[in-house]
């Protein structure tokens, strides 16, 4: 495999080898390690000196099941710290075949124009854009596919990357030509800094990649996918209700962060329920059931459909329906459902957009529970009026300019969908990631709520620490394979199916990595991410959650009462 | 005593001999005394996997004596995120 570089100040390219030091690396590791080594912690994420990084995962482009996820890496502009943000979509395993282990863009051109960059069998080409600029998301795949074909690879940007919204997402192209995304940390505005507005992956012509071993492999990789179809979770209830299901459990835990962050039940929560949702895609004729890439076997992501049958949004996750849904008051699935697309189509993260609306809600720019105000406002992010763009920076920029003081968000990234009060495992994530406040780096929700991977109480202290710790290291590792983070539902409580991983990662590269060396590689990724924190400014102070969450939230009456001591024990490893 | 039931991700009552039956949201009057594990039994909720109950938001096991106005949420193995 090869390093992809593109040099966007003198709008060149280059294949290079790998260096050794990144050879037995992938995804997170990968896009973490190039942005230690080659980014100065203290330049500006949107200047020159910034660089945008995406890789696949070690197993990626293989027959792995769920195996197609992307890695995307830089200093964020949202948080002013390192980033890594996950995709699904079919670009990740297009790069792979075509033998390309990393694809870095650095510098910058002069003037105003915005360029296209193509990735075939005859190498790297970019080429300035003109009729694409300004358009949405949708309508770039579109014309994209009609140029190439339907095979192709994309990866785009919207208006909000464009005009370099802090908020701004990088959506990829999935099998069907709907959109996913690498959602958090504003990379989409470090893609608009570059002045690239896509990448298009021509994989026509790639060979397979190659597996050392491929009986081994292939029998590993049957464990594994028989361990993800049997799992209750990976197998029976992430397809049926995709993770919204999530809604009506998180209210019924008293940890569904409403009102912004007021309390942690929604009245509204089931009419915006994932068994509500499952009825209404139904009744539409949607699909209740799909992947984001080809390969994956649990299929959690869904074609949701509006009142006349159309197709109105794919991809419709928990966290994003949780906070247009309850943190802004509002129990409309569909109204949600327009803004979960026009976030889509603009290409602004939904998480930190639902997050900022409820703090402008709180300021007083819309009324809690106003649906169509919600998409006004969407618009004005759209057309990049000056309301717009403070809503693009994210909530901490919105809360500031509004004088908001419950503003939920760590390292200037808004807190998702699971209150750290109610669930404090997560909350000790939210607090210490080197990511800012990301559930996803690790899921104590699943421990502490879902009782998947063991038992630990969500509103006491006891074990959480731990739990916190362990589960952003093993995070930290699959996110470096390129799984999608959902196999861990399976793994936490399936040993076989966690030693297949390490299997299939043997078997590819003719290595013999240990459960041991899997947890040493989390461990290192972790410790890069702090490290390149640290030199761009961060402290242990940093890694808290804001003073509001000292006061208490009903229905448990609970505070955030950790010590700042307890806190810096998670990363002390 | 009286219960507050909810159950969710597909779960339903499917006790034929009760009025709730083919419901999921529902209140209850059942005997003074009883245990998370009796009311399974008592709504006949089809899982072959264990379930995880929230009385009044908190996870419980299923030996738990139930209080009359309690809030009881029970769902089967789920995931998300
Ligand atoms: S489980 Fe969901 S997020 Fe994961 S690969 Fe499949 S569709 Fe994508």
């Amino acid at each position: 495999m090869k390093i992809f570089r593109v040099n966007m100040t003198d709008l060149t390219a280059q294949i290079e080898d790998v260096p050794a030091e990144w050879q037995g690396l992938g995804g997170r590791a990968l896009t973490s390690a190039v942005v230690a080594k080659e980014v100065e912690p203290t330049c500006h994420p949107l200047g020159k000196k910034n660089k945008l990084v995406f890789a696949p995962g070690l197993l990626t482009g293989s027959q792995a099941p769920n195996s197609g996820r992307l890695s995307v890496g830089a200093k964020s502009p949202l948080t002013g710290g390192i980033k890594e943000s996950n995709a699904g979509g079919t670009a990740s395993q297009k790069l792979a075949r075509m033998g390309v282990k990393a694809l870095i863009i650095e510098g910058q051109p002069e003037g105003d124009n915005f360029y296209g960059i193509h990735i075939d069998k005859d190498g790297i080409k970019i080429e300035k854009e003109a009729d694409l600029v300004g358009k949405g998301n949708y309508e770039v795949i579109q014309r994209l596919v009609e140029k190439y074909s339907n095979q192709i690879g994309v990866i785009t940007i919207g208006q909000a990357g464009e005009s370099k919204l802090t908020a701004a997402n990088i959506s990829v192209k999935d099998p069907d030509g709907n959109i996913r995304s690498a959602g958090r940390g504003g990379l989409g505005a470090v893609m608009g800094s570059k002045r690239v507005k896509y990448i298009t992956i021509d994989d026509n012509g790639a060979a397979p990649v190659q597996i050392v071993d491929s009986d081994k492999f292939k029998d590993a990789a049957k464990v594994f996918a028989k361990g993800l179809l049997e799992h209750p979770v990976t197998g029976q209830g992430l397809p049926t209700y995709g993770t919204n299901v999530l809604v009506n459990i998180l209210n019924e835990a008293g940890g569904l962060p409403t009102q912004n962050f007021k309390t942690g039940r929604f009245e509204g929560a089931n009419k915006i329920s994932g068994e509500t949702m499952h009825d209404v895609i139904e009744s539409r004729k949607g699909k209740t059931s799909h992947g984001c890439h080809a390969g994956c076997v649990i299929k959690c992501s869904q074609i949701y459909n509006d009142k006349d049958g159309n197709y109105l949004t794919s991809g419709f996750e928990y966290e994003t329906i949780w906070g247009f849904g309850a943190d802004c008051c509002i129990d409309d699935l569909d109204i949600i459902a327009q803004a979960d697309r026009i976030c889509d189509d603009i290409g602004i993260d939904s998480i930190e957009t639902a997050v900022t609306v409820g703090v402008a809600m709180e300021g007083g720019v819309i009324p809690f529970g106003d649906g169509p105000g919600l998409l006004k406002l969407l618009g004005e992010i759209k057309e990049g009026t000056y309301l717009g763009r403070i809503l693009g920076n994210g909530a901490g920029f919105t809360g500031k300019a509004l004088g908001v003081t419950r503003v939920p968000v760590v390292k200037n990234q808004g807190i998702p969908a699971y209150d750290p009060r109610a669930v404090k495992g997560v909350g000790l994530t939210y607090a210490t990631s080197p990511m800012g406040a990301d559930h996803t780096a690790g899921y104590s929700v699943a421990t502490n709520i879902l009782k998947v991977g063991g038992d630990v109480n969500p509103l006491g202290k006891e074990g959480n620490v731990e739990l916190s710790r362990n589960l952003q290291i093993a995070t930290a590792a699959v996110d470096s394979t390129g799984l999608c983070l959902f196999v861990a539902f399976c793994i936490l409580d399936n040993a076989e199916a966690f030693q297949a991983i390490i299997d299939m990662l043997n078997a590819e590269y003719g290595i013999s990595l240990t459960a041991d060396d899997v947890t040493e590689l989390g461990k290192f990724v972790l410790r890069t991410e702090r490290e390149f924190n640290k030199a761009a400014g961060f402290t242990d102070k940093d890694d808290r959650l804001p003073e509001f969450f000292s006061d208490e939230c009903p229905p448990h009456n609970t505070t955030w009462d950790f010590t700042d001591e307890e806190i810096d024990e998670v990363f002390n490893f | 005593m009286k219960l507050e039931i909810r159950l969710f991700a597909g779960l339903k009552c499917n006790n034929k001999g009760l009025s709730c039956y083919g419901e999921n949201e529902f209140c209850l009057e059942v005997p003074d005394g009883l245990t998370i594990r009796e009311l399974h039994h008592m709504l006949n909720l089809q899982s072959s996997l264990p379930l995880v109950n929230l009385i009044n938001g908190l996870a419980q096991a299923d030996d738990q004596v139930l209080k009359d106005t309690d809030r009881v949420g029970i769902f089967p193995p789920v995931g998300g995120g």
